[in-house]
């Protein structure tokens, strides 16, 4: 009763300053993989693979834009601007998905591992308290459905082919894996999006859950899994600290409107 | 020359539940489980399905490609509906009207059945 | 294995007088329209001018994705980005959709997908001359969807009534999904119209840089000896003019009324003969371009697509490893 009094009022403005930062989290988190998803058109090891992919690439960006467009309505402006806008300290997206794709060794493990993140992220958002999250989530934890099935059937294969494949993809966990931890930095709104029922987990929560889902899958399939902790110390661990690749990626998404800064539409 | 890696699937879609399976076409896939997944965007990522299935071409078996297996020469119309028209004149000596399908079929849609 | 070379050049004409009996039996059908399936008996000479001419399609829509690939990072709103990712996708589908009747029809001549795909880099089949030519702005994104997809509209709708069925099928899905990406390529060029001095001139330069390539698309308006024996077989019902016409009665018209030039003085209509004259372009020239891959980007991407097959041959191999193995742990469990 009280989530939907809570509903019907609007988030105040202090929730409402937290609020965008999730959703930016999420939307800039979905932005930044999709484009680097998107980066395979074309050169994809198989053509039909080619096409598949790119659909879960544009899942990824649609979704970013569903959040941007609630942060949009909680007055946090248009949502093409805090999609192509904001300057990298302004960022709110992990260092996880800002990496470069690398070999598709490394491609197929960061979409093992994020899309299994965001079914927890999710999982936890269709609990929220504020009625317009709740709803997009359910909606997108749908969508989610394919790329989890997708990922884990791909990654399945692979690692059971062993020799090279399996030796890229170790190669590859190691490299993602100290970023993990950016992906459940949830900011400086964190303690209170869980009090006020915004988002109804913490950061520890997400992590077990999500540990409780992939290690054990990745330890079944041979691999040695890193120490796992609740948080890691290391200087990737905050959203903030973006990778040096973030830069470059941005000033790409601006290429266009950077060409006529007077042009109102494109 | 290459060789083939992947293996040709043929796929089926349903549209709807009340469908057949209709096939729409071919993918190139590892195994059966890549075949339907990538079938899945290859084939469906405008149009709505309720179902999809894909057969190992070498599992599929076809008609004699002859157009004689399709050949119907004769009459067959006794086992058609319009091989019964002359009923509909029969009856009217009767003072009734001959029965049709869709007739029972409003009956059994109408409130009052 | 492929047993035989599609050699269509060196292969007797159809209509030599001792055609055989099944030769004989086929052309009745080709002439009363009737549509031939993959599993019929067909002349090897069919069989052949239809590989090589959809495998021309196919990889041109493989390679067509490169152009517009460049753009979708560089998108400038959320929607267009969208958009440019899905219109990639398509072409890329459209080349699964037609590689795949190539297949079918390869398949007594032991071709495999692996073999389709590597003729690219190795030479032995080639792509539209518009896919060697380079997209420097994100007009050209917009002018490829518009003009290009356009021109490729007109043949591929021509192709509907081709007299091969599983082609024809395949079309009809191609066709639907090209519509989208006309509509993708106005609605770009559209905002440039409607915007700055310096996003119509970029489309200007673009329409400018394009124009050649257009007219060229269609092939050099003699009809060579493939072209008849395809218009025979009608796996093809139209000639490279008439298919030309079409396209700029079409588009000629929409290109002025954006207020755009045309870089072609001499193009006009001619009332009297009811045709559009054009300046030539050099129909030898752009015929080694596709044919020897010297077109300014023809080799990058021709490297783009050979590291994509072979350096990610790994992948493939490991795919079907891994199933094998699945399979395998799950016969056991």
């Amino acid at each position: 009763m009280a989530q939907d009094d809570k509903a019907a009022r609007g988030p105040s403005v202090a929730e409402g300053a937290a609020l965008v930062d999730l959703l930016l989290q999420m939307a800039d988190d979905d932005l930044v993989l999709g484009h680097r998803h998107s980066e395979w058109l074309g050169v994809a090891p198989d053509i039909e693979e080619d096409v598949a992919f790119s659909s879960i690439a544009q899942d990824e960006v649609g979704h970013a834009a569903l959040y941007y467009e609630l942060a949009s309505q909680l007055g946090a402006g248009d949502a093409d601007r805090l999609a192509f806008d904001r300057p990298v300290g302004e960022r709110r997206s992990a260092a996880f998905v800002e990496l470069e794709n690398g070999d598709w060794a490394r491609t197929a493990m960061r979409h093992f591992l994020y899309d299994a993140f965001e079914e927890v992220r999710l999982d936890a958002c269709t609990r929220s308290g504020w009625q317009p999250l709740q709803r997009a989530a359910t909606k997108v934890r749908r969508e989610e459905f394919y790329h989890r099935l997708h990922s884990r059937t791909q990654l399945h294969h692979l690692a059971k082919a062993g020799g090279e494949a399996f030796a890229r993809l170790e190669h590859a966990l190691a490299d993602l894996w100290p970023y993990v931890a950016s992906l459940f930095d949830l900011g400086p709104h964190a303690a209170e999006l869980r009090a006020t029922g915004v988002l109804p987990a913490d950061a520890a929560a997400l992590r077990s859950a999500w540990e409780a889902v992939v290690v054990p899958e990745l330890s079944e399939l041979g691999f040695g899994v890193p120490a796992c902790g609740g948080t890691d110390a290391t200087s990737a661990a905050h959203r903030g600290a973006h990778h040096p690749a973030l830069a470059e990626l941005l000033t790409t998404m601006r290429a266009v409107l950077d060409v006529d800064a007077a042009a109102a539409s494109w | 020359m290459s060789a083939e890696v992947f293996e040709p699937y043929q796929v089926f879609v349903r549209r709807d539940a009340l469908d057949a399976m209709e096939h729409v076409g071919t993918v190139m896939a590892a195994s059966p489980e890549m075949a339907v997944l990538v079938a899945r965007q290859n084939f469906l990522r405008r149009d709505a399905a309720v179902g999809l299935w894909v057969v190992a071409d070498a599992d599929m078996h076809s008609a004699n490609t002859d157009p004689q297996f399709f050949a119907e020469e004769l009459d067959k119309s006794y086992r058609r509906v319009d091989g019964y028209s002359d009923n509909a004149r029969r009856w009217k000596r009767f003072k009734q009207q001959a029965l049709q399908l869709q007739d029972i079929v409003r009956d059994l849609e109408s409130k009052e059945g | 294995m492929r047993t035989k070379e599609p050699d269509i050049a060196t292969t007797e004409d159809v209509r030599e007088p001792v055609a055989s009996e099944q030769q004989r039996v086929f052309l009745e059908r080709i002439d009363r329209g009737e549509k031939i399936e993959a599993t019929d008996w067909m002349p090897d000479e069919y069989r052949l001018l239809l590989i090589k001419f959809i495998q021309m399609h196919g990889v041109s829509e493989i390679m067509g994705a490169f152009p517009e690939k460049e753009w979708v990072p560089k998108a400038p709103t959320l929607r267009r980005k969208l958009g440019m990712m899905s219109k990639v996708q398509d072409e890329m589908g459209h080349g699964q959709l037609l590689l795949s009747v190539v297949q079918e029809l390869g398949r007594p001549l032991g071709l495999t997908r692996e073999q389709l795909i590597s003729d690219i880099f190795t030479g032995r089949t080639k792509f539209h001359n518009v896919f060697h030519m380079p997209a420097p702005s994100w007009a050209d994104a917009g002018v490829i969807g518009w003009l290009v997809d356009g021109a490729a509209i007109v043949s591929q709708a021509a192709l509907l009534d081709t007299s091969y069925a599983p082609y024809a099928r395949v079309l009809k899905r191609i066709c639907a999904e090209e519509s989208f990406h006309m509509q993708h390529g106005e609605s770009i060029v559209l905002s440039l119209a409607e915007g700055t001095a310096s996003q119509r001139q970029m489309l200007q330069d673009a329409v400018n840089r394009w124009w050649e390539s257009l007219i060229f698309f269609f092939g050099p308006p003699d009809v060579s000896d493939a072209a008849r024996k395809m218009i025979r077989y009608r796996i093809r019902t139209k000639t490279n003019e008439e298919l030309r016409q079409k396209f700029l009665s079409r588009y000629v018209p929409r290109i002025h009324a954006l207020g755009l030039t045309i870089p072609d003085p001499d193009l006009h209509f001619d009332p009297l003969s009811g045709l559009w004259h054009y300046t030539a372009p050099d129909w030898a020239a752009y015929g080694r371009m596709v044919r020897d891959n010297t077109g300014p980007m023809s080799q990058a991407r021709i490297a783009l697509r050979q590291q994509a097959h072979e350096g990610q041959r790994w992948v493939r191999e490991a795919m079907r490893a891994g199933a094998a193995q699945l399979a395998m742990e799950g016969a056991r469990a």
